[in-house]
């Protein structure tokens, strides 16, 4: 596969990855394929490897063996500051919590990471203000993280992770600590965005009803995928 | 499903105002659009054993150039009789007595492989909860739509977890009798 | 009683042997700073004990006259600040979390005053180590420079070795007072917030101070065969104690400014987020920030003073026969000085490394998101440069002032100006920001991917 090439194959693949936290082996042998613009839960029991695979496949941390690529680059080939770099402009992420800064007001969280990408901070505060818009959130555009409600944080989270045009969004566990009406809207938001944006997704989920708003499900048992049945 | 009582909702659909069989089907299929449609000769019937039981009464019929319809309304009685079983609990769960469960147990009994059928069985679930959760996140997607998919969802999602813990159980349970 | 007493000890101690490594941090470093507390404090009160003209082995004469030792006294009182402001940052060590456990005990059924009990008693035990080291070795030094210490000695040692541990029992005890009455509120609680004005504690410690140090200097001047003028080391200590107050205002209140200015015009995000931070939590610092802003002040004017001193020494005009006794005294300064900013820096290093570890989930969920670690780092630098500019320029100033002035004015003046004074606050400011730069190494294993996991 030649640099940049991404449309034959899919966007972002992760082969025979095994990574072990001390003596637990989290991940052992998983492959996992994501397809440009799709939308891919990832399932399975607490302790399943489901955490480490993302991190895995976002660069986050680097595997003791397998290998992932991403539009035809080989991340364990990368080094520490171009895999933080690949992450600001090409992957988006929203955790379970904790990836607002609490200090900051709502708007200037989502235009952080244009910041960082150089956008001056007048006109990162407007793109954000119109990605909270998108997201239903643009009443609390002046508000500190930690006054609004869990809902309303994980949508300014998703609008963070959406706001400088990634080809990846990895959310893990993005509702877990949500109610269902609040987990409903924080998905819909997502899927909708993401569909629009043709921005694909990585969502890490044990909730089936989370996982449903994906078009294809991969099941991690033991730190590898597990067979799908097979529908006679 | 458990008992579900086409009376009573026809009766529910009646009490909005005078109506004819054709409209009740075309209204029910609306109001319930993930259940199974009504067929035509069922409202019939059902509207008659209403009219039998005092429930319900003819209101007229009229052609309207094409072929005759006969308008019913419900009584006073139908009124009461409606408001009775809407406020009626429904015994939960009485009798466990579900096909997945069935298969389960038989597969067990028999020898089957019951972990292959819950892995297959779970696949068809979650590609039916995709689809109903398309219908549902839909923009314009209407009340009555995203009512009647998050039950159907719900009671999936419910079905999925008990296949879930009975994966886990039976592959405890091999390990238990190849350790013994 | 005696039983509640055993089991809440017990509680206490099994509380601290589960804990993590943070808590051992905070153990090790809290009965430092008591021991440096004890060992200072006690210095003070041997010295205060004595009466009139003796002779002392060490010091080069300064101690034998009544009118020196004042000063000497005054000055190891004055170190007692940074040490203050160095345990005020221990305390803060894993609080967030300590916070928590204690209002789980709450819950769990525990009474308000047994929850008291034991936090007192996990700050009283490390404080108690720190000040039985620190009282072993005084007396161990004491019994050889001085062959019958007096019995008013003895009284002030005994006072002191007990009242240290018991000083930091009450300290812990106190700041657990939110925790006490709304434990629902504090078992939510996820963030570290200092909250309110100085710390209440550092406004008792040195109202505790001062009214030692004037009672040490008033019974020690008063068998001076001499007195020239106004008892220096009185004025002295009252100008600190008045710069310290304002200092510990000026450095919150410059933190807020700072952060509430520069978050309106940063451009960068590193500035952006360490002036949020600022303004979300102005006093965080303001402890240690104090103390270096006492030190600037006092750094300054002394090498101005000093370079004054010396000038005056070395002219024709002083015909001095015993120069030692001078230079010692400033020498002997300049070592306390040197100490007081040492501690001061080892505060501040310490208040940066735990100011990261309380936000390690969150750091490591930045740089997840790629944030790279170099503006985080940027910020957590700037966080410690932002609010100390203003403050130390100021301090600064002060200091400059009292070196000029004293060259203006002292011996009749037509002296050159203490320009070396002025390379003072450019250098504090300097060993600050290269203490807070210390907890960088530690910024890399903060951010682990491991921090990111919920369960």
């Amino acid at each position: 596969m030649s640099i940049g090439d991404n449309t034959a194959g899919p966007l972002l693949a992760g082969r025979g990855l095994v990574k072990a936290h001390g003596r637990t082996e989290a991940l052992r042998g998983a492959s996992v394929d994501l397809r440009a613009g799709e939308i891919l839960a990832v399932t399975g029991a607490s302790g399943s490897g489901k955490s480490t695979l993302v991190h895995c496949l976002s660069g986050i941390v680097r595997p003791d063996a397998g290998s992932v690529t991403y539009a035809g680059l080989r991340l364990e080939e990368l080094p520490e500051k171009r895999l933080s770099e690949l992450r600001r402009t090409d992957f988006g992420v929203v955790f379970q919590f904790g990836q607002l800064i609490p200090e900051l007001t709502v708007l200037d969280n989502v235009a952080l990471p244009l910041m960082l990408a150089g956008t001056d901070r007048g006109r990162a505060r407007s793109a954000a203000g119109e990605w909270l818009e998108r997201f239903g959130v643009r009443g609390q555009a002046e508000l500190r993280p930690g006054e609004m409600s869990g809902g309303q944080a994980q949508r300014a989270a998703l609008a963070r992770a959406l706001v400088t045009g990634p080809k990846v969004v990895f959310a893990d566990e993005p509702t877990g600590a949500l109610d269902s009406l609040a987990s409903e809207q924080v998905m819909t938001a997502l899927v909708h965005t993401a569909r629009e944006a043709g921005t694909a997704v990585l969502l890490i989920t044990h909730d089936a009803q989370v996982a449903a708003y994906a078009d294809r499900e991969v099941q991690l048992r033991d730190g590898a995928v597990a067979p799908l049945g097979v529908t006679a | 499903m458990a008992f579900m009582s086409t009376r009573h909702i026809l009766l529910g659909l009646l009490a909005s105002g005078p109506s004819h069989g054709y409209d009740l089907k075309r209204r029910h299929d609306e109001r319930f659009p993930q259940a199974r449609p009504l067929a035509y000769g069922q409202v019939y019937t059902t509207l008659q054993r209403l009219v039998r039981d005092g429930l319900a009464e003819v209101e007229g019929t009229d052609s309207d150039g094409g072929p005759e319809r006969t308008t019913y309304r419900a009584t006073d009685g139908g009124a009461a009789e409606l408001s009775r079983w809407a406020g009626e609990i429904a015994p939960p769960a009485p009798f466990v007595t579900n096909e997945i469960f069935a298969k389960v147990v038989v597969s067990i009994l028999s020898g089957g492989d019951p972990a292959a059928y819950l892995r297959a069985q779970r696949t068809a679930h979650m590609e039916r909860m995709r689809e109903l959760t398309t219908v549902k996140a839909a923009k314009g997607a209407d009340l009555a739509t995203v009512l009647s998919a998050d039950f159907a969802l719900n009671h999936l999602d419910a079905d999925l977890r008990w296949m879930t813990t009975t994966a886990a159980r039976l592959t405890t349970l091999t390990a238990e009798v190849d350790t013994a | 009683m005696t039983t509640t007493l055993h089991s809440d000890l017990r509680l206490a101690w099994q509380l601290t042997r589960g804990s993590d490594r943070r808590e051992w941090w905070r153990i090790t470093l809290t009965a430092t700073g008591a021991a440096l507390a004890t060992g200072l404090m006690l210095a003070a009160v041997s010295l205060a004990t004595l009466r009139g003209r003796y002779q002392v082995s060490v010091g080069a004469g300064l101690l034998n006259q009544p009118g020196t030792r004042a000063g000497v006294i005054v000055s190891l009182l004055l170190l007692l600040v940074p040490v203050l402001g160095f345990l005020g940052q221990c305390a803060r060590i894993g609080a967030v979390h300590r916070d928590r456990r204690l209002a789980v005990l709450r819950l769990a059924g525990a009474t308000p005053w047994q929850v008291r009990r034991i936090a007192a008693l996990e700050t009283g035990l490390a404080c108690l180590l720190g000040s039985a080291v620190a009282t072993v070795f005084s007396v161990l030094l004491l019994l050889r420079l001085w062959d019958h210490p007096t019995a008013p000695a003895w009284t002030g040692l005994a006072l002191i070795a007990v009242g240290v541990p018991g000083l930091g029992a009450a300290a812990g005890a106190l700041a657990l007072r939110r925790v006490v009455t709304s434990p629902l509120g504090w078992v939510r609680r996820s963030g570290p917030r200092t909250g309110r004005g100085p710390g209440l504690l550092f406004v008792a410690g040195m109202l505790l101070l001062t009214v030692a140090a004037l009672l040490a200097v008033a019974a020690t001047s008063s068998g001076a065969p001499y007195r020239p003028g106004p008892p220096p080391p009185l004025m002295v200590l009252g100008a600190v104690m008045a710069v310290g107050a304002g200092a510990i205002w000026l450095s919150g209140a410059a933190a807020r400014l700072t952060g509430r200015v520069i978050a309106a015009r940063a451009r960068s995000a590193s500035t952006l987020i360490a002036a949020e931070r600022l303004r979300d939590d102005p006093w965080a610092a303001a402890r240690t920030h104090a103390a270096v802003l006492l030190v600037t002040v006092v750094g300054t004017g002394f090498v101005g003073v000093r370079q004054m001193l010396l000038e005056v020494l070395d002219s024709p005009r002083h015909l001095s026969e015993n120069q030692s006794f001078y230079t010692t005294g400033l020498d002997l300064t300049a070592v306390a000085l040197a100490l007081a900013l040492a501690i001061t820096l080892s505060g501040l290093a310490v208040g940066t490394a735990e100011s990261l570890a309380t936000r390690r989930r969150g750091l490591a969920a930045q740089a997840a998101a790629g944030v790279p670690r170099t503006v985080l780092g940027r910020a957590l630098l700037l966080e410690t440069a932002l609010p100390l500019a203003p403050a130390v320029l100021l301090s600064g100033a002060g200091g400059a002032t009292i070196g000029f002035g004293y060259a203006l004015f002292a011996d009749g003046g037509g002296w050159s100006l203490p320009w070396t004074s002025l390379l003072v606050p450019p250098a504090v400011y300097a060993a600050c920001l290269l203490a807070a730069a210390t907890a960088l190494p530690l910024l890399r294993r903060t951010i682990r991917p491991a921090e990111l996991r919920y369960t």
